[in-house]
């Protein structure tokens, strides 16, 4: 398995500062429902700026 | 341009590869998107080859999902890091030769003044810092000169990184290269004063790290392009593999410059493009 960013939905809470701030386009998918992101795992390049920059340390690279 | 022309002729429908099928379904045309609504349609970039944590991609992402009408937009772009982006991306753009790009964009301003009277056209000059600042310099400037109507965009990533890292008259002095081994000699190029002085009618420098802010200025400048005259938009957009820092600093790296003092952001507005702006944003 590719290495990818993963969401940890119990700590997301939809802010979307990952989704602006990922260097790779249609990665983060936002849920309006839910009010939470996904993650297409097959266009993630595991660079990991979007664990620096989400307050809530809802994600990790793994 | 008519959103139909997109459409995929019936019966096509199957054999189109699903990226486009999915861009003409859920992407952005006409439809006014912004920076806000990026993750809940198909951008207008698909994957693409820069390498991870690349500031210059984060910049060329925000700044396409900008565009205040991308469907009726023309980019013009130079050789470099972006150029590898631009065959993804799903919008009129132009390859120029290294340094020729506001030379182009000018010729095809007026062409399409000519073609389209009654239509706006946005011609979108992005280049990096080695096409705009000094390989391309007397071009960038001539048409500022010349007051063509057209918006240039410098995604500034402070060195030559497509061909392996030589200093840049954007690279700050002192900064270590891997083919400027003993530090640049002399001060950073200030792009937007010069830019200013010949006669742009607005001028801003921006950055990734605040996204709304970049989204803001990309979308005034290109709108006074169209009434006013040129404009110039500076984005600092740092390159992890030839400045060598971790991938994932990218944008703390920037946040950390400015509470340096080493970067800032900035906006100059003409006197005309001021009131010209009051009248657009005040009407929404
Ligand atoms: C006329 C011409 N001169 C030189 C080159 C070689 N060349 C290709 S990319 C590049 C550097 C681009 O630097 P910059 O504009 O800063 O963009 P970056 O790659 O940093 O994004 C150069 C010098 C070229 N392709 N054409
Ligand atoms: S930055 Fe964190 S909390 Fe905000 S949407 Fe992304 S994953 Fe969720
Ligand atoms: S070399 Fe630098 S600017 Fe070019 S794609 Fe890689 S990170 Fe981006």
């Amino acid at each position: 398995m590719y290495l990818s960013v993963r969401v940890d939905k119990e700590k997301c809470i939809g802010c979307k500062i990952c989704i602006t701030s990922c260097p790779e386009p249609n990665v983060f998918i936002f849920l309006p429902e839910q009010k939470l992101v996904e993650v297409n795992e097959s266009r993630c390049k595991a660079c990991g700026l979007c664990t620096t920059v989400c307050a809530k340390e809802a994600l990790k690279i793994g | 341009m008519k959103t139909g022309m997109l459409k995929i002729s019936p019966g096509f429908e199957d054999i189109m590869p699903p990226e486009y099928r999915e861009l003409v379904d859920n992407g952005p045309y006409g439809k006014n998107y912004g920076i806000g609504d990026l993750g809940s349609y198909k951008e207008l970039l698909e994957e693409h080859p820069l390498c991870a944590g690349c500031g210059l991609a984060l910049s060329l992402r925000l700044t396409l999902a900008s565009l205040p009408m991308p469907e009726d937009t023309v980019i013009v772009g130079s050789t470099g890091c972006s150029a590898l982006a631009f065959p993804q991306v799903a919008l009129h753009n132009i390859h120029s030769l290294f340094g020729n790009q506001n030379a182009v964009a000018s010729g095809l301003k007026r062409a399409l003044k000519l073609r389209f009277p009654d239509k706006e056209k946005d011609v979108v000059v992005i280049a990096g810092d080695g096409a705009t600042a000094d390989i391309g310099l007397d071009m960038v400037m001539q048409s500022w000169l010349r007051r063509e109507k057209i918006t240039t965009i410098m995604l500034d990533n402070e060195a030559y990184a497509n061909t392996g890292g030589q200093e840049s008259g954007m690279s700050m002095q002192g900064a270590v290269l891997n083919m400027a081994p003993t530090g640049k000699k002399f001060p950073k190029l200030s792009l937007p004063e010069i830019a200013q002085t010949c006669g742009c009618a607005y001028v801003a420098a921006a950055s990734p790290a605040k996204p709304k802010q970049l989204a803001k200025v990309v979308r005034r400048a290109i709108l006074v392009a169209r009434e006013i005259g040129p404009t110039y938009v500076q984005l600092y957009s740092p390159c992890p593999t030839n400045y060598k820092f971790n991938p994932k600093e990218t944008v703390s790296l920037i946040k950390q410059r400015e509470k340096d003092g080493l970067y800032q952001s900035k906006e100059y507005i003409s006197q005309e493009a001021k009131a010209f702006l009051e009248s657009i944003e005040v009407k929404k």
